[in-house]
């Protein structure tokens, strides 16, 4: 493991993009930040802009609208840049697959390393599929 | 507290289609298109009541829209109800020029139902890319 990929994974800095959700997951993605779960013991925050994070965070449905505007995310995401799609939305669509308003699930836009299912998935769901990643950065 | 009910149908006696009170705080008043606007001034300014949301539906005999004014000193809810009966092209006049807030969730309806709202100051799309074809309406029940 080189020294990038131990400080990578001692300090993942995440950017939360909410796809259109139904801000359920959103507020799950919250707990994992209060002293509860506090994800920040295994050095995960929060960045104010995509082009200071490692991770991108999605939750929701990807519209027409907010499809392109992932896109311009992920492209403004420093490299490697890690994707999780959060919730069974990110994950495959479920039930707006035949939506109007629906043109393609995430991993159409961009390139998912993690999925973690649920309608909203628990927080210890998330912490587990994080640990999941960050054990794919080191090798294990 | 002052009667606002009573009032409205006091003013709007010829107007009023069908009242009907499902309840002593919620209450809807039935109007022809053509008068809708008058009696939302009235409520709206005269009143008092704040306009909680408009919402829309395609029903067998035509679009259906609701105007939802709530009266807070006495926590009563009041829809104006009207029917537009001609689906191919429903109109009626907006209400944004007198409030403000209702530009938005006219704009909403006119892309998902295909209300024309005359007099709105900016009818584009709100929810829908810009690009969506024109004349496909998604909450209509003959869009696929």
């Amino acid at each position: 493991m080189n020294l990038r990929t131990k400080a990578l994974t001692k300090s993942l800095a995440v950017f939360h993009a909410a796809t259109s959700p139904c801000n359920n997951c959103d507020i799950e993605v919250l707990d994992l930040f209060t002293p509860r779960h506090d994800v920040e013991r295994f050095g995960i925050t929060l960045a104010g802009s995509v082009r200071h994070a490692d991770v991108l965070v999605v939750t929701g449905v990807p519209n027409y609208k907010t499809a392109e505007r992932l896109k311009k995310l992920y492209e403004q995401a420093p490299k490697p840049c890690f994707v999780i799609a959060i919730g069974g939305c990110a994950c495959g669509r479920i039930v707006f697959q035949d939506s109007y308003n629906s043109p393609c699930p995430v991993d159409e836009i961009v390139p998912v390393d993690l999925y973690i299912p649920g309608c909203p998935p628990k927080p210890e769901a998330m912490i587990a599929g994080i640990i999941k990643l960050l054990n794919k950065l080191k090798g294990k | 507290m002052e009667d606002v009910v009573g009032r409205i149908r006091e003013k709007f006696y010829d107007q009023i289609i069908k009242f009907e009170e499902k309840s002593a705080r919620r209450i809807y008043l039935d109007f022809k298109p053509a008068d809708i606007q008058a009696a939302v001034k009235f409520i709206f300014t005269d009143l008092g009541c704040r306009l909680a949301t408009v919402t829309g539906t395609d029903m067998p005999q035509g679009i259906e829209l609701l105007y939802h004014f709530s009266y807070d000193r006495s926590g009563q809810v009041i829809s104006l109800r009207t029917l537009l009966a001609n689906k191919k092209d429903p109109h009626i006049e907006s209400i944004t020029p007198l409030i403000v807030g209702a530009e938005w969730i006219e704009r909403e309806i006119w892309e998902l139902l295909g209300v024309e709202f005359d007099g709105h100051p900016n009818l584009k799309h709100l929810l829908l890319i810009d690009d969506w074809p024109e004349g496909k309406h998604p909450l209509r029940h003959d869009h696929d």
